[in-house]
C-alpha cells in the first residue's frame, strides 16, 4: 500500500469522467461526469483474490447528494474511485 | 419486539416464519443466480467441464455416490421445516464454495470474473431470478423443490469436476470439512471494545485491520478495511451498489437485504426515504447522513453510537446490544430494554455465520 504515489490529497476537487473504457469498471454510473471533493486517499491496494494485476491509487471522494439526485437534503455519499476516472475540477467545470 | 425505533421488517426472527421464508428465498436465488450459475457458465466456456459431462453424470450417477447428503427435518411443525430450509441453503452455500475456484486446481479464476460473468457491469448477462409468491405454505413448498434442483445440479456439477480430473473426491471432502468449521461472530465483541476502550477505537477508526490484527480477530484478505464512527452529528450507512462487498470476514454473511437490488439502488437515490420504507428508522434532520459506496479495495462497517444508559455496563454484555443491521447503519445499537424484551420473547440472538477463508 502507498499513498504516496497517489496525484490527488483530500480536499481537492475533481470531476470523474464520464465514460472511460479502459478504465475500471467499478465505477459507479451515478457518478460519472460528477463533481466531488476527495475525501479519502487510500492510495494503491493490493487485492489478489479479487482482481489480477495492480489497480491505479483509490480514493474515496465526497458528493454532494443535491449534486447527484433530485433530492433537497443535503446529505453526502462517499464513493471509491480510481485515479483513471478523474480530473482536476477547475473553478469553470 | 417492539422498542423505541419499531419493528424492522428485514430482521429474521423465528417468530416470524415468513421473514425468515423471505430471507432463504432471496439468499437462494441470489447463490444461484449470482455466485454458482455464472461460475458454470464462465468453465463452460473454458471447457473445464461441459454440457455433456453434467448430462453423463447426471444419468449415471447412484444415489450411495452422492457427495451432499441432506439431512432429513428434524420436525413437522413450522419450526423445524423453516429451519431445515435454512440448514439446506447453507449447505448449498458451502457447496458452492467448495467448487469454487480458489478450491479446484486449474480453475485461475478471480472474484472480478465472476462480476463479469454474472452482468454486475452489464445487464445483458444477468441471470434472471425467480420470483416468489403463494401462502406461506407453498412458499415453503417451493424452496423445498428449489433447493432439491438447485443442489441436483451442483451436485452432478461436483461429480463432473472429478470425473474431468479437476480435483479428487479425497481433496474435496477434506475441503468440505474445512467449511464446516465456522468461527464465532465478532462484531459485537468489535464494538463494545471500541465503546469502552478509547485508545483501541482511535486505532479503530485510524488503522481498520491492524486494530482488530492486535485485539486477535481473526480475518481474512478482502480489501482494505474502512470503520466509520457515528455521531451526534453523523450517521453512517454503506451500500455496495455494483455488486455486494462487505467485510464478510469480519462481519460474517451478508444480510440478503444488502445485497438486493432495491436496497442498493434506493440508498443512493433517496438515502433518507430509503431507510425509512426499509428499516423505519428516521434519521434526525440535524444529523449529516453520509453514505459510503464501498468498490472491492475497500470494505466498510459503522460503529453505531454507544446506546444511553449502558454506563458501567460490562463489554460482554455490551456487546448483546449490537445488532448486524446497526454495523451497516440501517439501525442503531439495541438499548437495554430493547435486548431485555428480545430476551423475554426468546429471540435469538443475531449471530451471522462466519466462514473459514
Amino acid at each position: 500500500m502507498s499513498e504516496t504515489d497517489s496525484k490527488y490529497k483530500i480536499g481537492d476537487a475533481v470531476i470523474v469522467a464520464n465514460d472511460n473504457p479502459t478504465g475500471n469498471p467499478r465505477t459507479p454510473r451515478y457518478i460519472r461526469g460528477k463533481r466531488g471533493v476527495i475525501g479519502l486517499v487510500h492510495g494503491i491496494l493490493e487485492n489478489v483474490r479479487d482482481h489480477r494485476g495492480i489497480h491505479n491509487p483509490l480514493y474515496t471522494v465526497r458528493f454532494d447528494l443535491s449534486e447527484l439526485a433530485p433530492c433537497h437534503d443535503t446529505d453526502t455519499i462517499w464513493v471509491d474511485v480510481h485515479e483513471e476516472w478523474l480530473s482536476r475540477a477547475t473553478r469553470d467545470s | 419486539m417492539s422498542g423505541k425505533h419499531g419493528h424492522k421488517p428485514f430482521e429474521g426472527h423465528m417468530h416470524d416464519y415468513l421473514a425468515h421464508v423471505r430471507a432463504v428465498e432471496e439468499d437462494l436465488e441470489y447463490y444461484r443466480a449470482k455466485r454458482f450459475e455464472p461460475r458454470i457458465f464462465y468453465l463452460l466456456r473454458r471447457n473445464v467441464v461441459t454440457f455433456y459431462d453434467l448430462l453423463k453424470v447426471g444419468s449415471t450417477l447412484r444415489k450411495k455416490d452422492h457427495f451432499f447428503k441432506i439431512a432429513k427435518p428434524q420436525g413437522k411443525n413450522i419450526e423445524a421445516r423453516v429451519r431445515h430450509l435454512e440448514e439446506w441453503l447453507d449447505e448449498y452455500v458451502k457447496g458452492i464454495a467448495l467448487v469454487s475456484a480458489r478450491t479446484v486446481e486449474g480453475m485461475d479464476m478471480v472474484t472480478e470474473d465472476n462480476r463479469k460473468e454474472r452482468g454486475d457491469y452489464d445487464d445483458f448477462f444477468k441471470i434472471k431470478k425467480k420470483e416468489h409468491q403463494g401462502t406461506l405454505d407453498e412458499r415453503m413448498v417451493n424452496l423445498q423443490q428449489d433447493l432439491t434442483d438447485y443442489t441436483e445440479l451442483l451436485e452432478v456439477f461436483v461429480q463432473a469436476l472429478i470425473r474431468r480430473g479437476w480435483a479428487t473426491r479425497e481433496e474435496l471432502a477434506q475441503r468440505w470439512q474445512q467449511l464446516h468449521d465456522e468461527r464465532p461472530w465478532a462484531g459485537g465483541v468489535i464494538v463494545a471494545k471500541a465503546w469502552t476502550d478509547p485508545e483501541f477505537k482511535r486505532a479503530l477508526l485510524d488503522t481498520g485491520r491492524e486494530a482488530l490484527r492486535e485485539m486477535g480477530v481473526h480475518q481474512g484478505k478482502v480489501g482494505k478495511l474502512v470503520v466509520v464512527e457515528n455521531t451526534e452529528q453523523t450517521h453512517n450507512v454503506v451500500v455496495c451498489t455494483l455488486c455486494s462487498c462487505y467485510p464478510y470476514d469480519i462481519l460474517g454473511d451478508t444480510p440478503w437485504w444488502y445485497k438486493h437490488e432495491s436496497y442498493r439502488a434506493n440508498i443512493v437515490q433517496n438515502p433518507r426515504a430509503c431507510i425509512k420504507d426499509m428499516f423505519q428508522l428516521e434519521i434526525p434532520s440535524d444529523k449529516e447522513l453520509r453514505v459510503w459506496d464501498s468498490t472491492s479495495d475497500v470494505r466498510y462497517f459503522v460503529l453505531p453510537q454507544r446506546p444511553a444508559g449502558t454506563e458501567g455496563m460490562p463489554e460482554q454484555e455490551l456487546a448483546k446490544l449490537v445488532t448486524v443491521d446497526s454495523l451497516i447503519g440501517a439501525g442503531y445499537a439495541l438499548e437495554p430494554s430493547q435486548l431485555r424484551e428480545r430476551e423475554a420473547a426468546h429471540v435469538e440472538p443475531e449471530m451471522p455465520r462466519l466462514r473459514p477463508d
